[in-house]
């Protein structure tokens, strides 16, 4: 069940947000939101990151290029995230020995 | 929700609009939710700055706010969503995990588990689950004299949360060398195992011996009649000191061993090896210097042939 946004709704929703903003993030590739019958379909994931984008610009008083990259980073942090997290599983489903092993070789020593 | 929107944005009832500026950029800065994955709190800081904000920014409903006529909550946002929700889950498309390439010979351990060819993670997998972790190892350092590492001795140190801890020093450990307490240090979480103390060893150095391995060194001042005439002198070692036998005619820099009396590792011990050394008598009575003079013209050497060009 997800809700789809239109161009129209996502600028009514994302206080601070103009078209030409909107349509500057998604030329620049940043938000990238799926096309219905030729016009852009926003999901909530979207939506947030849209959210997200429009509070750089007006708390941090980032430009939209400086905004977009921290946007980048953001995803990379996300990407670790998500990888160390599964790391993480799969270390806890190990076997006690397993994790000592690894545990004391990250350890600095 | 905070009550208070003075409180969720630390600042006074007096606070000028500038100061109430301020003080909500200075939440949204530190405190954005999307900005701190990892911080539970954030979002409830965030939120209840910005209601706070709303509320406070207008000068109009600050006044109404202050005489009591409207409550915080009802300037409350309509409930939002962050991006940080969405960026972790199924449905997520932003995130990137390119860039293990830098990580040289694993970069194909990471690519393998979450690159491209990694396979979809069933649904319903581990997760939620209580973690089990052993504890922490513990560092330690040490410092120990030279003869309380080759002999082996137990050193008492003070952890900092006071308990006392015996270290066993083996016999023969070398400067160092790390020794490794089962169990000593930091408490398991969620009913794992406790980590390791490892404390690691330095040997202070000795006024006369040095280690070469399991061997021990040291220099042996020898008087000139001991080294002409050989005989028995007393040496120190490891162990207290013992009867060396200097052959006839010994010189300076000669090396003896003695068997067995260096460092013991496992059921091996190493030797001593003791380097000579002549020194001349304090003073030359003329006794001395009267048998040289007519030595010398006939037993005259050359110890420096060779040396010289």
């Amino acid at each position: 069940m997800t809700r789809i946004f239109s161009e129209t709704e996502v600028v009514a929703r994302v206080r601070g947000l103009t078209v030409t903003r909107l349509r500057a993030f998604v030329a620049a590739d940043c938000v990238r939101p799926a096309e219905a019958e030729g016009r852009l379909a926003f999901a909530e994931a979207d939506l947030a990151r849209v959210q997200l984008l429009e509070d750089l610009v007006e708390d941090f008083d980032l430009d939209e290029d400086a905004a977009a990259m921290v946007v980048s980073l953001v995803d990379q942090i996300h990407g670790l995230r998500r990888a160390l997290r599964r790391i993480g599983e799969a270390v806890a489903d190990e076997h006690p020995e397993v994790r000592a092993r690894i545990t004391a070789r990250i350890t600095p020593r | 929700m905070s009550d208070d929107p003075y409180a969720a944005l630390g600042v006074s009832k007096t606070a000028t609009q500038e100061e109430i500026r301020k003080a909500y950029k200075k939440i949204a800065k530190t405190s954005h939710p999307d900005l701190n994955p990892g911080d539970a709190g954030a979002a409830a800081r965030f939120k209840a700055a910005a209601a706070a904000n709303d509320l406070l920014k207008d000068p109009d409903k600050r006044a109404r706010f202050d005489r009591g006529e409207i409550d915080a909550s009802g300037q409350e946002r309509p409930e939002r969503k962050f991006y940080r929700e969405y960026a972790e889950g199924p449905e997520a498309t932003y995130h990137t995990s390119r860039g293990f390439e830098d990580f040289g010979d694993f970069s194909d351990v990471f690519s393998d588990l979450f690159g491209q060819r990694a396979r979809a993670r069933p649904a319903g997998g581990p997760g939620g689950e209580t973690l089990r972790m052993r504890g922490q190892d513990a560092h330690y350092t040490l410092s120990v004299d030279f003869l309380e590492a080759a002999r082996g001795a137990t050193r008492r140190i003070t952890m900092p949360d006071a308990s006392v801890l015996d270290v066993k020093i083996p016999e023969g450990l070398a400067d160092g060398q790390t020794i490794r307490l089962r169990g000593k240090g930091g408490p398991g979480y969620g009913g794992g195992p406790a980590g390791d103390a490892l404390v690691t060893v330095t040997v202070a150095p000795h006024d006369s011996f040095r280690r070469e391995g399991d061997d021990i060194l040291c220099e042996l001042p020898i008087t000139l009649d001991e080294a002409v005439l050989g005989g028995k002198v007393e040496t120190p070692t490891i162990d207290g000191r013992v009867a060396l036998t200097i052959p006839k005619g010994a010189s300076t820099g000669r090396v003896l061993r003695l068997r067995g009396k260096g460092v013991r590792r496992g059921t091996a011990r190493g030797d001593q090896l003791v380097t000579l050394r002549i020194v001349a008598p304090p003073t030359i009575d003329p006794g001395l210097e009267t048998f040289f003079e007519e030595w010398r013209k006939t037993h005259a050497y050359d110890p420096r042939k060779g040396v010289l060009p």
